[in-house]
């Protein structure tokens, strides 16, 4: 045995130049979708198949497809369960032709009272999932969520000093707003001297979150009692008494980000991958961390300032939609519509379960969001190893 | 020769300590290329530096005679492979997703697959022979599996020189030489140029066409090692007393080393002893490198 001897195979470049680039050049005629079987290209796109319109070529998979349709389905269900159920109990039927506007005699209750708080749920839901997938993603860290790295307890030092100095009530939101970013900007800043690396990110912020919740529980406990108990509730996060007000700021912010989004779910890609290989690539990995966290804190915090810290969906949504999907790292979209979902249910049951004691979204996502987490980590595991 | 990869006056450290001071070097295009050295040498910095993942303090790499930090890193990317020592594979992500992360510098956010990428990771998939793992996940292969996955994602990356950091540490022999075996093979029959840095003297002296030693920062000696690799080199480099001898295999220079203190005195366990010289040595044992 000497050294290998060649064995005659066509080079890369030849075959570039032979095959054929039908597909390439074919003319335009409307979205295309190939499957990974056709053209006989094997297992190249990984499972997935391709979407085609025009120059934009993306890949996705038919699960994630199934997965997004089904949890769509279910949200919209669970929105017209949350405009049912109540007193005074109206039909589905009638809700559907309420939503229509046929003009029912249950305008008021369904189109009034109950929608603004469950379009509230999906969209607050909706972002604490995408919230939660960038930082998570950033992080490397399942466990990581708007309130292991501070941004929630900033919001809540902020909301908690506007509630107990009597200042204006409409001053609480963009005071928790302003808390939360201000919270990030420190994790950023203790994190940035190592290109904001997933353990020192989540150390930073983990510090920070202690350091603000500690500051939290003196201003509590040196105010008002009656003061003290509007922050505590605040605190755990509840959807009562809010609707449009809420609801549009929230919307707002996601479609300032849709843009942001839409490229964060592309750079995602790239963010299970350490620093030096991302870099061989030809990526920015610093820079993208900063991009794919900043997103995430800034849906994290206008979500927050809205709602109060509801963000056990932020931890939930992204795991159990990754499982969901099979996917190496949490899905943005199916995170989002799951995250709605959590969230328009448990805002359902706190309503209902003990009614007419009306218990906070932020105990019940936990409850109904801990259990399942539990019961997909523990199926996944027993399929795979 | 013409030098595809250059330092000039490269000044490079961590935190305090300045790994390398001033260092030249230049690197051949279509050659395989092993750098060798004691640990701690400079030897992984040179190779992360000169493919970009370290920033130098002072001087410059050339790559083609540009100065690579002024290009942008997604076109650097299209010319230069890159394997770090121990990449972390994203749990569980499948061979050819992984594979198809090479394509990274030829996609965009509205264009993330193109014919071109397909045909490119699958020819990556054959050459590493990876192609029957296509559908598993990577953190489910054994080491020399995955190791020829990490290489198909950088051979998917269609550039012209792979810089590989140990690419063969952590495998058992035969794996090791399956791998060098790959890289031999995409340097004769692709014509790309490969450079890696190896631990296994006696590997670097089989597979280099350009051999590299290096000592505290600095090149000892560069050139082919059957011209360069003596026992005098060694000594220089390793501080070690050698015996080098043609491979009874390859003709290639072989390092055994040479009777030491410890192998010299009554050993504990018999097969510790030397073997005498001019006996090849297994061509997996570690040499002069603790």
């Amino acid at each position: 045995m000497t050294t290998p001897t060649p064995t005659p195979t066509p080079s890369a470049r030849d075959l570039a130049v032979a095959a054929p680039a039908n597909r390439a050049n074919a003319p335009f005629e409307g979205p295309q979708v190939q499957d990974r079987r056709s053209g006989g290209r094997g297992g190249a796109l990984a499972g997935k198949a391709l979407l085609r319109v025009g120059p934009v070529a993306v890949p996705f998979r038919w699960r994630a497809v199934v997965v997004a349709v089904v949890l769509l389905v279910l949200l919209l269900a669970a929105v017209v369960v949350s405009l049912s159920l109540g007193t005074p109990y109206v039909a589905p039927v009638d809700v559907l032709r309420s939503l229509s506007g046929a003009g029912t005699p249950y305008d008021l209750v369904v189109r009034d009272l109950r929608l603004p708080r469950a379009v509230l749920a999906a969209l607050a839901g909706a972002a604490f999932g995408v919230a939660g997938t960038l930082i998570q993603s950033v992080a490397r860290n399942p466990l990581a969520s708007p309130d292991v790295i501070g941004v929630t307890q900033g919001a809540g030092l902020a909301a908690t000093i506007a509630l107990t100095s009597g200042a204006a009530a409409v001053l609480v939101a963009p005071a928790a707003l302003l808390g939360g970013l201000a919270a990030a900007v420190l994790v950023f800043a203790l994190g940035a001297r190592h290109g904001l690396a997933a353990q020192r990110f989540v150390l930073a912020g983990v510090a920070v979150a202690f350091a603000f919740r500690a500051l939290i529980e003196v201003v509590m406990l040196t105010a008002d009692p009656i003061d003290g108990l509007r922050a505590q509730l605040w605190l755990i996060g509840t959807l009562a008494g809010k609707g449009w007000t809420e609801a549009a700021w929230i919307a707002g912010t996601l479609a300032v980000l849709l843009p942001v989004l839409l490229w964060a779910g592309w750079a995602l890609r790239g963010s299970a991958l350490d620093d030096d290989t991302a870099r061989g690539i030809g990526l920015r990995p610093v820079a993208r961390r900063i991009g794919l966290a900043g997103t995430g804190v800034l849906a994290a915090a206008a979500v927050t300032a809205q709602v109060g810290a509801v963000d056990f969906v932020a931890l939930v949504a992204p795991q159990v939609a990754r499982r969901l999907v099979r996917a190496e790292r949490p899905p943005m979209l199916c995170a989002a519509l799951l995250g709605a979902l959590l969230l328009v249910l448990a805002d359902l049951a706190g309503r209902r379960l003990f009614a007419p004691t009306q218990l906070p979204a932020g105990v019940l996502t936990a409850a109904i969001g801990g259990p399942y987490l539990i019961f997909v980590l523990l199926r996944t595991r027993g399929r795979r190893s | 020769m013409t030098a595809l990869l250059s330092t000039r006056d490269l000044v490079v450290g961590y935190e305090g300590r300045t790994v390398l001071d001033g260092l030249e070097l230049d690197l051949p295009a279509d050659a395989f290329t092993v750098v060798v050295g004691p640990n701690a040498c400079g030897k992984s910095t040179v190779l992360r530096t000169m493919a970009r993942l370290l920033t130098p303090r002072r001087g410059a790499v050339l790559l083609d005679g540009a100065q690579i930090r002024d290009l942008p890193t997604r076109d650097v990317a299209r010319r230069l492979g890159v394997l770090p020592q121990s990449p972390l594979v994203p749990e569980g992500i499948t061979v050819a997703d992984l594979v198809g992360r090479g394509r990274q510098p030829y996609q965009r956010w509205w264009r993330q697959w193109s014919a071109e990428d397909g045909r490119a990771v699958d020819e990556a998939m054959r050459l590493a022979d990876v192609t029957a793992l296509a559908d598993r996940a990577v953190d489910t292969l054994s080491g020399g599996q995955r190791q020829r996955v990490w290489i198909a994602m950088t051979l998917a990356q269609d550039t012209d020189a792979l810089l590989l950091d140990e690419p063969t540490t952590f495998l058992d022999l035969a794996h090791q030489v399956e791998v060098l075996d790959l890289l031999h093979r995409l340097r004769v029959e692709r014509g790309r140029t490969v450079v890696a840095v190896l631990h296994d003297l006696n590997q670097a002296a089989r597979y280099a066409d350009h051999l590299v030693a290096m000592r505290d920062g600095a090149v000892v000696a560069a050139g082919p090692p059957r011209e360069i690799l003596d026992a005098g080199l060694v000594r220089d480099v390793f501080g070690l007393d050698c015996v080098v001898v043609p491979c009874p295999v390859t003709g290639a220079p072989l390092v055994v080393p040479a009777r030491t203190q410890t192998s010299a005195a009554p050993p504990a366990r018999t097969h510790s002893s030397a073997a005498p010289a001019g006996t090849p040595a297994p061509a997996g044992a570690p040499v002069g490198d603790a």
